[in-house]
Order: C-alpha cells, then structure tokens, then sequence
C-alpha cells in the first residue's frame, strides 16, 4: 500500500511539473535566403536576409509573397500593425517598411551597427552592437543603457532585444549569455551563463518562456521566465539567429542551413 | 576592440594616402578571396568598418563565396602585401588577392610552393589552440600552415585540437605553437598578446 502511495504521489509530481515539450513538425527550405531576423505581420512571416541585402515576406508555408530589396545587412527585425522595422547595420539606421514605402525612425542618438530593434506599444529599443549598449525609448524619452563589459549589466556585442509588459530581455551575444532588464535600465537576471552557449544572437520571449539561440553549437536553449533551463532543442539545423512564435508554434531562423525549423509543443 | 581595428586600418591607409598625389581619378580593383566567414554579425561589420576607411570604395562581400571587392585609387600603390596585412588586421583570413590596376595590368599573389619531404622526416601531431568559431579556424590554420616546413594543418572547432603535419628536420612543434599564439590563439604552452587577443573579432574572443 506505502509503495502504491509512492508511485501514485510520483507520478503526480511528474505530471504536475511538466514542461511545454517543443517537438519539430517541419523544415521550410528558403532557398538561397540567408535568414538573420524574424518577425510576423499582415499574416504573414518576414525574414532579414543580411547576405542578400533584402527583406522577404512569405505565407507560412513558405512561399514568398513579395522581396523588398534595397536594405544594408538587415538585422533582428520586429513589427507592429503593418509596419516593419528593420535594424540596417551597414548604414546605422532603423528603417520602417509599410505599404512598400520606406522611412526612416528618428533617434536622438547616433548607432553603430545597430542589430536588433524591438516595439511594443509606443516604446522601442535597439540593440547597438558597436556601442555596447540599448537604446530605449519608454513612449516618453530615449535612454542608453549598459557599456562594454562582462559584468552583469554590461554587454559584449548585443544582437537582439526584446520588450515585454514590464521588462527589458537583451540577446547579450558574445558574453554568451541573456539578461533581463527592468524599465529603467537595472539588470534583474542574468539567464543561459552557465550553459555553454557560443554566440547568443537570437531572443524571443513568449508569456511563459524564453527562446535563446546558440548560433555556434546549433540548439536554441528554452528557459522559463525565472531563467530555468527547461529543454534543449537540437536538430539537424545550422546556424541558428532568431525564434518567433505563431499560433503555439515557434519558428527558427537557421543562417547557414537557409531554413525555417517549425517546433510545436504537446502539452 | 573596433576601435583598435579602426585605428590600425586608418592609420595604415592614412600613411598610404599622405604620400600620393590629389589625383585620384584611376582606380585599382581589388579582389581577395577570405576564409572563414561563417558570423555574419562580425562580417558584416568589418565590411561596414572597410567602408569608413578613407580612399577605400565599393567595398563589397559576397558571404556565400568570401569575396570581397573593393577599388582604391591608383596613385596610392597599394601593395598586395598591404592589403593582406589590412585583411588579417581586419579580422579576415586572406587566402587570396588579385589586384587589377587602373592601367589594365594584373597581380596575384603567389602560391606557396611545397618542397618534397622525406618520409621519414613528416611528424604528424595534435595540440590544444583556443578558438570558437570558424573565423577562429581560418586564422588558425593559416598561422600554422604559414610557417615553412608545416605541411598541413586542421583545427577541429569541437575538440580544439590542431592536428599538424609538418618536416621534423625543419620545424618543430613548439614553433608552431608559437606562430598560432602570434595570431591571436593560446595554446598550452604559448599565450596570445593581450594587444593581438584584444583585435579579434568578437565572435573570436574565448578568455
């Protein structure tokens, strides 16, 4: 009776403590796309192709829809409505995309490199490789924050960032790492540091979980938002730059296998 | 570490450009086949920090095929010795420049010529070199294979190990690693100058 009690109780912590299980369902081949961003708008997926200079919009299966050329080493793109924001980091600039006509985003600052942007609601920030640091734009101000360094709150070449409800997530590169800001620029957490990761380029941060992506070793390392390690996805992918989640789907950009991998989870 | 490669770069090309004449009508093409572009984020921006290179134009790279091209006016002589040094100060791995310049004529840079060894003579070994990536391996097996004697070398980016072959009578293992530290690599018995580590690029830094 005490051991069925056991097996019983057992079972029930394992069930209770179930992780969201991230399983691929498909590969989309991009052809002699060269993916480094990612981002979803007027349904449909658009890719930063940083070797090719351009912006493609496809369907999600993968079927391109139109190719915006004209774009210097587009980077970590994001969206919101119908616009694009597209970080150039070979003239410095965040470009918007809308309805085939391209403006350029007013910043009080000057970039260099710039990487990654991120919107949400009426607040930006954009990953400045060279400078070491995020600009952040709280609907009211821009503010700079972080510098070079490998201490916590300092960056080694960011590459993409990330704006949530209430924080800040900073793909910090080549310190191998992820961290989490408050809004006003204070470092809360430092995730992925002990997880052997070579070049963290790619975040995407869901209601419930983290997506980092180590573009050296091929996996895309799965975090809950305290910074837990919960799964480790690895394929046959190469190469991996961003993540984006569609309709408990996520999507991984893979630069050198010039492939969309589709993930979805069980639970 | 951008700004230790700007420096050196501009400095360089400034020392070019304040010895020509204000002609600069004709311009040289060059083109130079790198290895070792796998980061697209250091790429991309040492092509960006090319293009801010005062004299430099056109600066362009092909990521798929590690071409790079650009034009540099003609009265400034630039040597393919130069350009390979710039290259390698860059962060990229020359593997070769072709130079066409403004009066039509051609320049290449030469191959190395692999004498015969005896047999006997060849030691296969493997060692420890400190890297990440595969900028990291390009620059690692050049350094080796450029010193005489060594007849190939292979760096595996997962174990870390440089396997080398090269002429015992000629050269010995420690030279090598002494080269291999020279640009930018620890082994176990030799460090890389903090001033040589601190100019690799940012997906090369492993300390």
């Amino acid at each position: 009776m005490r051991n069925l009690i056991l097996i019983l109780l057992t079972i029930c912590l394992i069930s209770c403590n179930q992780e969201i299980n991230w399983t691929k369902t498909k590969s989309i081949d991009l052809g002699k796309v060269t993916p480094i961003g990612l981002t979803y708008a007027n349904g449909n997926i658009w890719l930063a192709d940083g070797d090719h200079n351009q912006i493609v919009e496809m369907n999600l299966e993968g079927v391109v829809q139109k190719v915006y050329e004209g774009f210097e080493r587009p980077m970590h793109i994001d969206s919101q409505e119908d616009a694009v924001y597209i970080p150039e980091y070979g003239t410095d600039n965040i470009s918007i995309l809308k309805d085939g006509q391209k403006s350029v985003m007013e910043i009080q600052d000057s970039l260099d490199a710039p990487a990654g942007v991120a919107i949400y609601k009426n607040e930006r920030a954009i990953a400045d490789f060279y400078n070491h640091r995020i600009l952040y734009f709280n609907g009211t101000k821009w503010m700079s924050f972080g510098e070079e360094g490998k201490a916590r709150g300092e960056f080694y070449y960011p590459t993409d960032v990330q704006i949530t409800k209430d924080k800040i997530y900073v793909a910090d590169a080549y310190n191998n790492r992820a961290q989490v800001f408050d809004k006003n620029g204070t470092a809360e957490l430092v995730i992925g540091n002990t997880d052997k990761l070579n070049a963290a380029t790619g975040i995407y941060v869901s209601s419930k979980q983290m997506f980092l992506t180590d573009f050296e070793n091929n996996r895309v390392l799965v975090y809950d938002l305290k910074g837990k390690l919960t799964q480790t996805i690895e394929g046959d992918f190469e190469k991996p730059t961003d993540i984006l989640m569609i309709d408990k789907q996520i999507y991984i950009s893979c630069y050198k296998s010039k492939e969309l991998v589709v993930y979805s989870n069980q639970n | 570490m951008k700004y230790s490669i700007i420096m050196i770069l501009a400095f360089s090309l400034f020392g070019i450009t304040l010895n020509s004449n204000a002609q600069n009508s004709n311009k040289d093409n060059f083109e130079v086949k790198v290895d070792g572009l796998g980061c697209p984020f250091c790429a991309y921006g040492l092509e960006k920090k090319f293009k801010e290179l005062k004299g430099i134009k056109d600066v362009k790279i092909e990521m798929e095929t590690g071409i790079m091209n650009f034009t540099f006016p003609t009265d400034k002589g630039l040597s393919i010795e130069k350009v390979e040094s710039q290259v390698e100060e860059a962060g990229y791995t020359p593997v070769s420049v072709v130079i066409t310049r403004g009066n039509g004529k051609t320049e290449t840079s030469e191959r190395e010529v692999l004498e015969e060894v005896a047999e006997e003579a060849i030691v296969e070994s493997a060692f420890f070199v400190a890297g990440n990536c595969g900028m990291c391996k390009a620059r690692i097996e050049k350094a080796a294979k450029d010193v005489s004697g060594v007849l190939d070398a292979n760096w595996n980016k997962e174990t870390k190990d440089l396997i080398v072959s090269f002429d015992g009578s000629k050269v010995s293992q420690e030279e090598i690693e002494n080269a291999v530290a020279k640009s930018g690599h620890d082994t176990n018995i030799a460090t890389a100058d903090d001033d040589i580590y601190d100019k690799l690029p940012g997906c090369c830094q492993y300390r």
